[in-house]
């Protein structure tokens, strides 16, 4: 059963047409990878699951639930996290913080119940924090938990982000170019880690320049071209598909 | 501003508030904490100099109380402007409504000062949730000019409805705050109350700013795609805190009338509105202690600068842009930095720790 189902999503700007009738399917506990070259509407798509946007014409549901324009926190609580394609962590904010308020719809309490620190509250805190620094431990961050997030390498912040996004449990993962940037250890790294992931049985929507890290932790690969799908295969299939070769892996500019 | 007792410029008071902000420039930056734990020594710290304040300064009980009421309108918005990163310039509008409502309450239909107290934080939060609901999807100047019109048409409604509010003269003899027939007639007693008062409020905010609620807060206003991407919903949370800090300010109105006994509209113009923001923003965004100081050194020197009579507003604005230029985040900000690390220096436990990690 497929998760995650686009059908037939358009979405324009100003009568620029960025994504013109893609329809996506995501099975449940796999890896799809989305390529293509730059402009050619993956973040856009990213946006539209989300709810950053709302698409033009065309429909999305995830776990059968219709999020058409649905309001982007209201998608995020139904179990979609996402991470920017920009890094957006909250630099203010130390580390461990920026993985707590990423459980902010799992811990207990409201304005008033807060202010008075009720027991629940301290009781709800304490277990939040145990569990943030599980994750942290997971990502390798635990020994900065305390610094402030913008302190942190490049490389630690991307994996911050995908820390506060995993905090709120999504059941769908969307990665927007997360290897970017990274050297060649981490991105090793990274891939491992989303493998774990994928084992514990979140799906994961990848999109991604880097293309050996694509072919090989996903489990089927999309690609987009000027705003159209296509081709939509396992990587080895997508490899030789000549369209695909035609339209980004020689001409695009961006080899592998 | 009120001034019942106006004080010489004097050497000592210069020291007395000096002081402080001249240590805190010779120490280097340390880490940011951690918000976890509640209250620290530093806590003691600030709160120790707050009560020591007028005994070694005796004759600043009125001012310090007045100091303490514009503390907790600023304390509120310290929490709407510092964390969650929105203006507001009409929080002397939230001050008026809390100054009314006990005026109206106590002197024509004869509520007691704890029932109008909680009255006047009432009615501030419900005018903040229906102006907040649909000014708040506005950001930046847009916000800043929206709360600013709100300011202005709670003063002309004040002044036109003279039936209800006496008008531009207002409404005088509000009884004086009491609580089961003690009254608090003297300066010392009202110092209690409102010192109380805002020491009670800094711990429901620094409750607030350690829980989810404070989080929320800091990531709507570092990012609201990605506080909105992790289900936060960042209209609730914005509104929320709006009604909040409007709540603060209601009390500190209904204590200021309880305390001066008068509610007329020249308290409640624009100026304050704007005092209430240099009072955030030269204390420390993102700070509780912060705004709390410098509201007392605000008070204070538009109290010492009377003197100069027409000089003292270009003293004033000297004053604030040499802070803005020697503290470009904030007072409380590099006052807060500094006393940690002095604080670790002290204890070397927090040292060891941040040595290991």
């Amino acid at each position: 059963m497929s998760l995650l189902a686009i059908d037939s999503i358009s979405k324009s700007y100003d009568g620029v047409l960025a994504l013109n009738r893609v329809s996506l399917a995501v099975r449940q506990g796999t890896i799809k990878g989305l390529i293509g070259s730059n402009g050619a509407g993956k973040t856009t798509l990213f946006h539209l699951i989300s709810g950053m946007e709302s698409p033009t014409a065309g429909q999305i549901s995830f776990a059968g639930v219709d999020i058409t324009g649905k309001a982007p926190h209201e998608i995020a609580v139904l179990g979609v996290g996402r991470t920017f394609q920009t890094i957006q962590i909250w630099g203010t904010m130390t580390v461990v913080e920026n993985i707590l308020a990423g459980m902010h719809t799992r811990v207990p309490g409201n304005l008033l119940s807060c202010g008075l620190w009720l027991p629940w509250i301290h009781k709800g805190e304490k277990a939040a924090l145990k569990e943030a620094k599980g994750i942290l431990e997971f990502l390798g961050l635990l020994g900065r938990w305390k610094w402030p997030a913008m302190q942190l390498s490049f490389g630690q912040q991307k994996m911050l982000e995908l820390g506060r996004a995993l905090a709120m449990r999504p059941r769908l993962l969307l990665l927007d170019e997360p290897a970017a940037g990274l050297t060649p250890a981490e991105v090793k790294k990274l891939s491992e880690k989303v493998c774990e992931l994928k084992g514990q049985g979140i799906t994961i929507v990848v999109v991604e320049h880097h293309q050996g890290m694509v072919m090989e932790i996903a489990d089927e690969v999309a690609v987009l071209h000027n705003g159209e799908l296509i081709a939509d295969n396992t990587p080895a299939a997508v490899k030789r598909d000549r369209r695909v070769i035609e339209a980004y892996l020689t001409g695009g500019g961006r080899g592998a | 501003m009120v001034t019942k007792h106006q004080h010489e410029f004097r050497k000592r008071d210069l020291f007395l508030t000096g002081g402080l902000w001249l240590i805190s420039l010779i120490l280097p930056n340390p880490h940011l904490p951690y918000r976890k734990e509640f209250l620290k020594k530093r806590d003691f710290l600030y709160l120790g100099v707050l009560v020591l304040l007028p005994m070694v300064w005796p004759d600043s009980l009125f001012l310090m109380g007045l100091a303490g009421i514009y503390a907790i309108v600023a304390l509120g918005l310290s929490l709407f402007l510092g964390y969650a990163g929105q203006i507001s310039l009409g929080h002397a509008a939230f001050f008026g409504i809390g100054a009314y409502t006990t005026a109206i309450l106590t002197t024509r239909y004869g509520v007691t000062s704890v029932g109008a107290f909680w009255a006047a934080a009432a009615a501030a939060a419900l005018c903040a949730y229906l102006i907040g609901k649909p000014i708040l999807k506005l950001k930046g100047y847009f916000l800043a000019l929206a709360t600013l019109g709100f300011g202005e048409i709670f003063l002309v409604i004040v002044r036109e409805a003279r039936d209800l509010t006496g008008g531009v003269s207002g409404i005088f003899g509000v009884p004086l705050f009491s609580v089961a027939g003690f009254a608090f007639d003297t300066y010392l007693k009202q110092y209690c109350l409102i010192w109380g008062t805002l020491i009670g409020l800094v711990l429901f905010a620094k409750n607030l700013v350690r829980s989810k609620i404070g989080r929320a807060l800091l990531a709507v206003a570092a990012s609201e795609d990605a506080a909105a991407s992790v289900g936060i919903n960042v209209v609730q949370v914005k509104l929320g805190v709006f009604v909040i800090s409007a709540a603060f300010a209601g009390l500190a109105g209904s204590l200021f009338a309880g305390v001066m006994s008068t509610a007329s509209p020249d308290a409640f113009g624009l100026g304050l509105s704007v005092l209430m923001v240099m009072m955030v923003i030269i204390g420390g965004m993102g700070t509780l202690y912060g705004p709390i100081f410098a509201a007392i050194f605000l008070t204070w020197l538009t109290n010492a600068l009377a003197a100069y009579q027409e000089y003292s507003l270009p003293i004033f604005g000297v004053i604030i842009l040499l802070l803005l230029i020697f503290f470009p985040d904030g007072v409380g900000t590099r006052l807060n930095a500094r006393l940690i690390y002095l604080i670790s220096y002290w204890g070397r436990k927090q040292r060891r720790e941040r040595v290991d990690t």
